[in-house]
C-alpha cells in the first residue's frame, strides 16, 4: 500500500477532485514498488516474446511429486476478471437506480475526445447535469478543461496503467454526487486496445475515431468496434485535405460489428454535433 | 499491458483462495487463457512473473493452458476452428462468424500445500 495516497500495490491510481485541496498533486513523486524483475525458474521461464508456442498440455506443469500427503488441488473455475465484472455491475445498477446515463467513450490519443465533450457539456448543461471522469496515465489537464467547460470532473490518473478499470469509477463516483437524470461522460485512457476489456458498468461504449487516422483501425482493433454502440467519426472539417474515406471506415467497422451506428462530426467546426446531442439525448 | 492488472487480480485470487484453505503455498496454478479472450498468454505469463514475488505464488508452477477458438458461421452454420475474430469461415468465406469457444480467461485451479 502506498502511504502517500493509499492506493494499493498494482492499483496504483490516483484519484484528483479538481476542487478540494488534493492529498498530493500528480507530480508529487512518490515511488510505488510494483513488481520487482527478478529471473524465476518456475513462473519465468520462456522467452516472452520469442516466437515459440506455448501449447503446453494439461501434465505439462507436473514436475512435483503429488503423492504428497499434504498437497491438495482445489478446482475453482474462476474468471479473471469476474472481480472487476462484479464491480461494473454495481455501477451500472447505481447508473439505472438514478436513471444517469453513463458513456464510455474510448480511442487512440489525440481523436478529438476531450474537445467533443468540451462542446457537449456548452450545449447539454443548460437542460441536463454533466459530469465526467477522466482517464490519463498522468497529469489533471483534461479535468482542467473539463471544469472550465463547466462540468463538475473528477481526474483518475492511471499512473503505468493503460486503462480504467470498474473500481477506480466506482470510486470516482464516491466522490461525485451524481444528481438523478444525469449524464456521465467517461473519458477512457486514449488506447484502443485494453479498455475494451475492461466493462465499467456504463451504459453505452462510444468509439472514436478521427479521419487523420487510418480506414482501417476497426480491422486491427476489431475487440474495441465489437464492444462499442456507436462510432463518432471526428475532425471531418479535415477530410478535403487528407485520404480518409468515410464510407470504408464504415464498411470495415460495420464487418467486425453490424450493429454499430455511425456519426460524422466536427467538434471544432460544429459540423454534426446536432445529431451527436440528439444521440445522447435520445439514450436517456 | 493491461496483463499486469489481470496477473495482479490472479494473485489476489491466489491469495484469497489460499488463505479460505489455510494454505501454507501454493504449487501450482493452472490458468486457461482462449485463443479469443484478448489475452496475450505470454506478456501475461511476464508479467505474473514479475508480480509474484513475495506473494503466495512466488514458488507456483504455472501452467497455461491454451484453449482454441471455436465460431459458427452465421450464414452456412459450418462450425469451425478460430484463431482470430476476423477469421472467416473456411466452407462458404463468410464473415463474421459467432463465436462459441476460446473467451476462456480463467483460473482453473490451485495445487495448495499446507
Amino acid at each position: 500500500m502506498c502511504e502517500t495516497c493509499g492506493c494499493g500495490n498494482n492499483d496504483e491510481f490516483k484519484i484528483h477532485d479538481p476542487h478540494q485541496t488534493p492529498g498530493h498533486s500528480s507530480d508529487n513523486a512518490h515511488e510505488h514498488d510494483h513488481g520487482h524483475v527478478h529471473n524465476r525458474e518456475h513462473l519465468h521461464e520462456h522467452d516472452h516474446y520469442g516466437i515459440h508456442s506455448h501449447n503446453h498440455s494439461h501434465d505439462e506443469g507436473h514436475i512435483h511429486s503429488h503423492e504428497h500427503s499434504h498437497q491438495k488441488v482445489i478446482n475453482l473455475n474462476i474468471d479473471i476478471l469476474s472481480a472487476n465484472n462484479i464491480t461494473a455491475g454495481m455501477n451500472r445498477r447505481f447508473f439505472e437506480g438514478r436513471k444517469v446515463l453513463c458513456l464510455n467513450m474510448v480511442s487512440s490519443p489525440g481523436s478529438g475526445k476531450t474537445m467533443i465533450l468540451e462542446k457537449t457539456i456548452n450545449n447539454l448543461s443548460t437542460s441536463r447535469k454533466v459530469y465526467v471522469i477522466e482517464g490519463d496515465q498522468q497529469t489533471i489537464l483534461d479535468a482542467e478543461r473539463i471544469e472550465k467547460a463547466g462540468a463538475p470532473a473528477i481526474q483518475i490518473n492511471t499512473g503505468s496503467g493503460c486503462h480504467l478499470d470498474a473500481q477506480m469509477v466506482e470510486s470516482a463516483i464516491k466522490k461525485l454526487d451524481i444528481e438523478t437524470n444525469s449524464i456521465l461522460f467517461i473519458e477512457n485512457v486514449g488506447n484502443l486496445v485494453c479498455p475494451a476489456m475492461f466493462d465499467l458498468g456504463e451504459s453505452k461504449r462510444v468509439v472514436v475515431i478521427s479521419v487523420t487516422e487510418g480506414e482501417d483501425k476497426p480491422l486491427k482493433y476489431p475487440y474495441m468496434f465489437q464492444t462499442s454502440h456507436l462510432c463518432i467519426i471526428n475532425k471531418s472539417d479535415l477530410i478535403p485535405y487528407v485520404d480518409f474515406r468515410t464510407e470504408e471506415v464504415i464498411k470495415h467497422a460495420r464487418s467486425v460489428n453490424p450493429g454499430l451506428e455511425f456519426l460524422s462530426v466536427s467538434a471544432k467546426s460544429g459540423e454534426g454535433m446536432n445529431l451527436w446531442y440528439d444521440w445522447i439525448l435520445k439514450q436517456s | 499491458m493491461h496483463e499486469l492488472s489481470l496477473a495482479s487480480e490472479v494473485i489476489k485470487l491466489a491469495q484469497y483462495e489460499a488463505d479460505k484453505n489455510k494454505a501454507r503455498s501454493v504449487g501450482e496454478i493452472t490458468i486457461e487463457v482462449g485463443n479469443m479472450c484478448g489475452v496475450e498468454a505470454e506478456p501475461f505469463q511476464s508479467a505474473l512473473g514479475l508480480l509474484s514475488e513475495g506473494t503466495i505464488l512466488e514458488n507456483a508452477f504455472l501452467n497455461i493452458v491454451r484453449i482454441k477458438g471455436k465460431g459458427i458461421c452465421i450464414s452456412c452454420e459450418h462450425e469451425f476452428e478460430m484463431n482470430q475474430r476476423m477469421d472467416t469461415c473456411p466452407k462458404c468465406g463468410s464473415f463474421p462468424a459467432e463465436i462459441r469457444g476460446g473467451n476462456e480467461f480463467r483460473v482453473v485451479s490451485l495445487l495448495i500445500e499446507d
